[in-house]
């Protein structure tokens, strides 16, 4: 499967993936990682603050600026999201990358569920890819970029980050990579 | 939209919920300021980074590092 080489990451993301041991293998999945500018507001801890300076200045992340039809279409997807019952509505700052995913092919990087579900149930956001932690670490192993035992990968990232995956989406992800 | 999807989402919610719950250090939750107690009270019902970062005064990664401090696990 060939993907875009560009991915948008929000807070949320960025924040558990700096305290992984191998937080830099990221940068071999894509060539770059957009961060919306209010990311930067959002980090505060040295490790994490060191990481994204690091990667700023090697060019493997780079800030992205909303422009004006990113904003409308990211507003649109807040109001949406809360019209439907059942569905969580997403905020400002997933919305954006969702709406730049939108519009330019980025894969979303995000563990908001809200932008999960979004991009599930929203029949115009039926383009965009979402990958949580977990489907970036099983794109990370089956490229063949970690060569190590999965369940030991997926461990040592929920040990570092304190993260824990959904144990059935878990074994899904586990079963596909020793098929 | 497919209520079989909305009904499995709403599933992995309650999961996840039930994890938090579980999990929390109830014990520092409680002796928070009130506006933290909240704010920790807040994701582990919802699971929202954000939301529960602006109730409790914080940047979305200090109101990460209080949440590891008190036991809650981002199940995502």
């Amino acid at each position: 499967m060939s993907f875009n080489p560009f991915a948008i990451a929000d807070t949320c993301l960025l924040i558990d993936w700096a305290y992984w041991r191998r937080r830099d293998v990221l940068f071999k999945l894509f060539n770059t990682v957009f961060i919306p500018e209010a990311v930067l507001r959002e980090v505060r801890s040295e490790q994490t603050i060191e990481w994204v300076a690091t990667s700023l200045a090697e060019g493997y992340l780079a800030l992205i600026t909303e422009t004006s039809d990113v904003i409308e279409l990211a507003t649109r997807l807040v109001e949406r999201t809360r019209l439907i019952p059942g569905l969580r509505g997403v905020d400002m700052p997933e919305a954006i990358c969702l709406a730049i995913g939108k519009l330019r092919g980025y894969v979303v990087l995000t563990e908001n569920r809200g932008a999960l579900m979004a991009v599930d149930l929203l029949e115009e956001l039926s383009s965009v890819t979402v990958w949580r932690s977990l489907e970036i670490i099983r794109e990370v192993i089956k490229r063949g970029l970690i060569n190590e035992e999965p369940e030991k990968i997926f461990k040592e990232y929920e040990v570092d980050t304190k993260h824990r995956f959904p144990r059935t989406d878990l074994e899904v992800v586990l079963h596909e990579l020793k098929g | 939209m497919s209520l079989a999807v909305l009904e499995r989402w709403r599933r992995l919610e309650e999961e996840a919920r039930e994890i938090r719950r579980r999990e929390a250090d109830w014990e520092f939750i409680e002796k928070q300021p009130p506006r933290i107690k909240a704010a920790l009270k807040y994701y582990i019902e919802v699971g929202d980074l954000y939301i529960a970062s602006r109730i409790a005064g914080l940047t979305v990664e200090e109101f990460n590092d209080l949440r590891k401090k008190a036991g809650i696990p981002n199940v995502v």
